[in-house]
C-alpha cells in the first residue's frame, strides 16, 4: 500500500539557481584545459564531453523533479482531487508537462550540437559550437521559470498536507462552521487544533489520531461548510467535499442545536440535506453538540422534526436504527463524546466488516475453507472402552490388594544393611535355562578370544568351512603338481658356470668400485705410462686362455713384429757431449756433428711465419682423417671453451640496464630476505 | 579380559602386556612392546615397515583373506550367555584355527614353489646372457663347429626377388 508522504520532494530551484548549479556542475566535473596544439580529436571530445555532461545533468535533475512530483492519475482519487482543488489539477500538470518537454528538447539540441561538434575543424569552433549549444539550453529552461517557482510553491504546500490513509479507518467531523468539529477533535486526540470564536478557523484538514479496540483510528477535522451551490464554493469548503466524497470513514454531522454558531438549526438541517449524495454508503451520525447551552428537549417541535428529519435521512443513507443516528454531546462539558465515539468507530467497523464480505474476496477465503463435521460410526451401540492389558489389569489388582513387592532395599535391609550387603547382579540374568547364572565363561583359550568366535549358526559356517577345506586341499595339490613339472631345473654343468658367472660380474664390480672410488681425488694415469707393464704376452695368454682362446696365433704375430733388443749406446756418439760447449763457443759450426737448427736473427725471426695449422697434417695417431677435420675438431674445442655470454651484452661496450626498477623487486610487502632476491 | 592385537604389527597383546595411547578423539591405539609404540611415534605407516604383519598381509606374503579370518572377529552385538553355544564355540576354535594354519602352510608352500619356477626362469637367462664373461664368443662358435646341431638351408637373394616378383 502506497503511504502519502509528500515530505521527501526534492527543491526545485528557480530558473536562475538551477542554470548556476548545473553549470557549476559542469565545470567541476568535465576537465577544463584544452591546448590549441592537441590533436583535433581529442579537443573535439573534450568539447563533446561538456556538451554532453550538461545535457545528462539536465536530463537527471528534470527526471528527479519528473518523478518526485506524483502523478494525478496514479495516487489516490480523495488526493486526486485534493490537488485539483488546491493547485488547480490543469496548472499541475501543465507544469510538470513543460518540464518534460524542456527536458525532450534539451536531449535532442545536445545531440543536434555533438554532431556539429564532430566536425568542428579548429579550438574556437568546437569551443563556441559548445558555448551555443549551453547557451541554448540555459535559455530554454530561463523560460521554464514560472513552472519551477510554481513547483516550488505546490512543493512546499504539500510538503505540509497531512498524511491522511485514504484506506485506513477513520472518523470525519463536518458541519457548518463554528459548530465545535476542531473542539471535539482536540477532546477525542491529541491534536491540538486551534479553536477561534469566528467562522473558518480552521482553513485545511486535520489529523488527528486515536486508538479504539486497539486499532489505529484516524479522526479528520474539515473546514466549515456552507449551504450554497458547489461551483460557489470556495477552496476551504471543497478541501471538506473532497474528504466526504472519497473517504470512506464513519461521518459525524454535527450539528450546533444552541445556534450559537449563527446558523440556525434549519439551516443546518438544509446542508445536511443538500450534501447528502455524500454520505450514501457511509455510516453517518449525526451529532447535536452544544447540549449544555440548549438541551434536546427545549427544542421546539419544529426543531425537534428537523432533527428527526436528519436522523432518518442519514439511517437511509447508511441503511442503520433511526435511532442510532441521532446522538447528543456537548465537547465544552465533555458529555456524550465517549459515547459519540463508540458508535462511530463500532459503525465503521461493522460497515467495513460487511463491504468485506459482499465483496469477491470473501469467496476466495470461503473456498480455500472446509470444516469436517465427522459422523457417528453406523455401530455406534457398541461401546469402545479404553484397553487394559490383562497383566496390567492383575498387577493393579494385586497393588489394590495392598500386596507389597519385595524389593532389593527389603533384601538388603534383611542381610544386614547398607554397606554390609552385597546386592547379587546375577539373580536377575534372563537366561534360557536359569541354571546358566552362576556359569563361569572362558575368555581365552589357546590364543583366541573365545567371544570372537561366538555365533548363533557356528555349526553351519563350520561345516562350510570344512567343506571348502577339502576343495582347496585338492586344488592346492593339483596346483603344486602342475608347478614342479613346468620346472627343470638346471644340471650340474649349467650350475658349475652360473657359479664362474656370478664369481666374474662379482670381481668385475669390486675392480670397478674400487677405480670408482679412486677415480674422484687422484691423479688420472694415462694407460700408457699406468699399465705398461701388465701388458705381457704371458698375460694375455692366460686370460684369453680362461675365455677359450686360443692365442698362439696372435702371439706369433707379435714376436714377428717386435724388434730385437737395442745395440747399447756407442762411446762414439757420447763423447760429443763432454765438449759441447766448446762447440757452442765456435759459433756451433765446428765439430763434426750437425747443427740442429739455424739461428735467426731477431728480425727475420719476427717476419717469419710459422706454418698454419691447416695445412699441417694430423699426426698419424690422433685418429684424425685429415686437416680439415683436425680444424673442425681445434674449432669445437675453442667453441667448448669459450665463455659463455652469461649477461647476453652485445659487446664490451654494452652497459645498458633493460629495466630500471623490474617489478617484482620493488612492489609488495618485504618480509625476510634481502631485496634483490624475491 | 581379552587379548587385544597390536596397532603396529598385529601381533597378540596378552593381559598386563604392552601400552595403550588415547589419542583425544577418544581413538586407543593398543602396542605390543616399546619398538611399536616408537615407531607409531616416528609416524610410520606399518603398511610400510617391512616385518609387520600389515606389510607381510600386503605384500601378497601372508594369507590375507580367507574364510577363517571372517569367523574370528570382534562382535559389537554381544551375544546372549548359552552355556551349549560356548561349549560347540570353544571346540570350533580349535578346528578353525587347525584350518587356518593348515591353509597358511599352503600358502607358503604355494609361494616358495613359485619362487623357485622364477628363480630358475632367471638363472637360465643369465646362463643365456652372460655366458661371455666366462666363455669368449669366439671359443663358443669353435665349439658350435665342432658338433653342428642343424643344417641351415640358404637361398639366394635374387631367387627370393624373383618369387616376389612373379607375385
Amino acid at each position: 500500500m502506497p503511504t502519502y508522504n509528500f515530505k521527501s520532494i526534492q527543491v526545485v530551484p528557480p530558473a536562475k539557481d538551477f542554470i548556476d548549479i548545473v553549470l557549476s556542475k559542469t565545470q567541476r566535473q568535465t576537465p577544463t584545459v584544452v591546448h590549441n596544439g592537441w590533436q583535433i580529436t581529442r579537443i573535439r571530445s573534450f568539447y563533446m564531453r561538456k556538451v554532453k555532461h550538461t545535457q545528462t545533468t539536465w536530463h537527471d535533475k528534470l527526471t528527479q523533479i519528473l518523478d518526485d512530483f506524483p502523478k494525478v492519475e496514479d495516487i489516490h482519487p480523495f488526493y486526486g482531487d485534493l490537488l485539483n482543488v488546491l493547485y488547480d489539477r490543469d496548472h499541475y500538470k501543465l507544469a510538470l508537462g513543460q518540464l518534460n518537454t524542456a527536458r525532450n528538447l534539451i536531449d535532442k539540441l545536445a545531440q543536434d550540437y555533438i554532431r556539429l561538434v564532430k566536425y568542428g575543424d579548429s579550438l574556437y569552433r568546437c569551443k563556441e559550437l559548445k558555448r551555443a549549444a549551453l547557451g541554448r539550453m540555459c535559455t530554454l529552461m530561463k523560460k521554464q521559470d514560472a513552472s519551477l517557482k510554481y513547483l516550488e510553491q505546490v512543493r512546499q504546500h504539500m510538503s505540509r498536507l497531512p498524511s491522511i490513509d485514504p484506506a485506513g479507518r477513520s472518523l470525519l467531523l463536518c458541519g457548518y462552521p463554528n459548530v465545535g468539529k476542531s473542539s471535539l477533535m482536540n477532546r477525542l486526540t491529541r491534536a491540538d487544533v486551534e479553536v477561534q470564536p469566528y467562522a473558518f478557523t480552521t482553513k485545511a484538514l486535520y489529523v488527528g489520531h486515536l486508538d479504539y479496540k486497539y486499532l489505529r483510528w484516524q479522526v479528520l477535522d474539515t473546514p466549515g461548510i456552507l449551504d450554497r451551490p458547489l461551483e460557489e464554493r470556495n477552496t476551504i469548503e471543497m478541501q471538506s467535499v473532497t474528504a466526504l466524497a472519497h473517504l470512506r470513514a464513519s461521518v459525524l454531522y454535527l450539528v450546533d442545536v444552541s445556534e450559537q454558531c449563527g446558523y440556525t438549526l434549519a439551516q443546518q438541517a438544509a446542508l445536511f440535506h443538500s450534501i447528502k449524495p455524500l454520505f450514501t454508503g457511509k455510516p453517518v451520525i449525526v451529532v447535536a453538540n452544544k447540549v449544555d447551552a440548549r438541551p434536546l428537549d427545549n427544542l421546539g417541535p419544529e426543531e425537534q422534526a428537523l432533527m428527526q428529519g436528519m436522523a432518518s435521512e442519514a439511517a437511509r443513507a447508511s441503511g442503520a436504527d433511526p435511532a442510532d443516528c441521532l446522538m447528543s454531546m456537548s465537547a465544552l462539558s465533555e458529555t456524550g463524546i465517549a459515547e459519540v465515539k463508540t458508535a462511530a468507530c463500532e459503525r465503521l467497523l461493522a460497515h467495513r466488516v460487511e463491504a468485506k464480505v459482499a465483496g469477491k474476496r470473501i469467496t476466495d477465503v470461503l473456498n480455500r475453507m472446509h470444516v469436517a463435521l465427522p459422523k457417528p460410526r453406523a455401530g455406534a451401540a457398541k461401546p469402545r472402552p479404553p484397553v487394559i492389558p490383562p497383566g496390567v489389569a492383575e498387577a493393579r489388582a494385586r497393588r489394590d490388594a495392598g500386596e507389597k513387592r519385595r524389593t532389593e532395599r527389603d533384601a538388603q535391609e534383611e542381610a544386614g544393611g547398607a554397606g554390609v550387603y552385597s546386592a547379587d547382579m546375577r539373580k536377575q540374568y534372563d537366561l534360557k535355562d536359569p541354571a546358566w547364572r552362576y556359569d563361569i565363561m572362558p575368555e581365552i583359550f589357546e590364543g583366541h578370544n573365545i567371544a570372537d568366535f561366538v555365533d548363533p549358526d557356528i555349526d553351519a559356517k563350520l561345516a562350510e568351512l570344512e567343506r571348502e577345506e577339502e576343495e582347496l586341499a585338492a586344488a592346492h595339490d593339483a596346483e603344486m603338481a602342475a608347478l614342479a613339472e613346468g620346472v627343470e631345473e638346471l644340471g650340474s654343468d649349467e650350475e658349475a658356470d652360473l657359479a664362474a658367472i656370478r664369481k666374474k660380474k662379482k670381481e668385475l664390480v669390486t675392480a670397478h668400485r674400487i677405480r670408482k672410488a679412486a677415480a674422484g681425488n687422484r691423479p688420472v694415469m694415462p694407460a700408457k705410462h699406468g699399465s705398461r707393464g701388465d701388458k705381457t704376452v704371458g698375460r694375455m695368454r692366460e686370460s684369453l686362455g680362461a675365455l677359450g682362446i686360443d692365442t698362439s696365433a696372435a702371439e706369433a704375430r707379435l714376436r714377428s713384429e717386435s724388434r730385437g733388443r737395442k745395440r747399447a749406446r756407442s762411446a762414439a756418439r757420447g763423447g760429443e757431449g763432454g765438449d759441447s760447449e766448446m762447440a757452442d763457443a765456435d759459433g756451433g759450426a765446428a765439430g763434426g756433428a750437425p747443427a740442429k737448427k739455424r739461428v735467426h736473427s731477431s728480425k727475420s725471426r719476427s717476419m717469419s711465419r710459422g706454418r698454419a695449422l691447416s695445412t699441417a697434417p694430423p699426426t698419424p695417431s690422433s685418429g684424425l682423417k685429415d686437416a680439415a677435420q683436425r680444424n673442425k675438431a681445434v674449432k669445437m674445442a675453442d667453441r667448448g671453451q669459450r665463455l659463455r655470454n652469461k649477461a647476453a651484452r652485445a659487446g664490451e661496450g654494452d652497459r645498458v640496464i633493460q629495466t630500471k626498477m623490474p617489478k617484482h623487486l620493488f612492489s609488495g610487502k618485504r618480509g625476510m630476505g634481502k631485496t634483490d632476491r624475491r | 579380559m581379552r587379548i587385544d592385537k597390536c596397532w603396529f604389527c598385529s601381533s597378540a597383546i596378552y593381559p598386563g602386556h604392552g601400552i595403550t595411547f588415547v589419542r583425544n578423539d577418544a581413538t586407543a591405539f593398543k602396542f605390543c612392546r616399546s619398538k611399536c609404540h616408537k615407531n607409531f611415534k616416528m609416524k610410520r605407516n606399518p603398511r610400510k615397515v617391512r616385518w609387520t604383519k600389515a606389510y607381510r598381509k600386503l605384500a601378497g606374503k601372508e594369507l590375507a583373506e580367507d574364510a577363517t579370518f571372517e569367523m574370528e572377529r570382534r562382535r559389537n552385538r554381544p551375544e546372549k550367555y548359552d552355556r551349549e553355544l560356548v561349549k560347540k564355540t570353544v571346540q570350533a576354535v580349535e578346528k578353525i584355527s587347525g584350518i587356518r594354519k593348515k591353509r597358511q602352510d599352503r600358502h607358503h608352500e604355494r609361494r616358495m614353489a613359485r619362487a623357485k619356477a622364477g628363480q630358475v626362469a632367471q638363472d637360465k637367462a643369465a646362463l643365456e646372457q652372460q655366458i661371455h664373461l666366462i666363455r669368449a664368443p669366439a671359443s663358443l662358435r669353435a665349439k658350435a663347429k665342432d658338433a653342428p646341431a642343424k643344417e641351415k638351408v640358404k637361398v639366394a637373394a635374387e631367387q627370393r626377388a624373383g618369387d616376389a616378383m612373379q607375385e
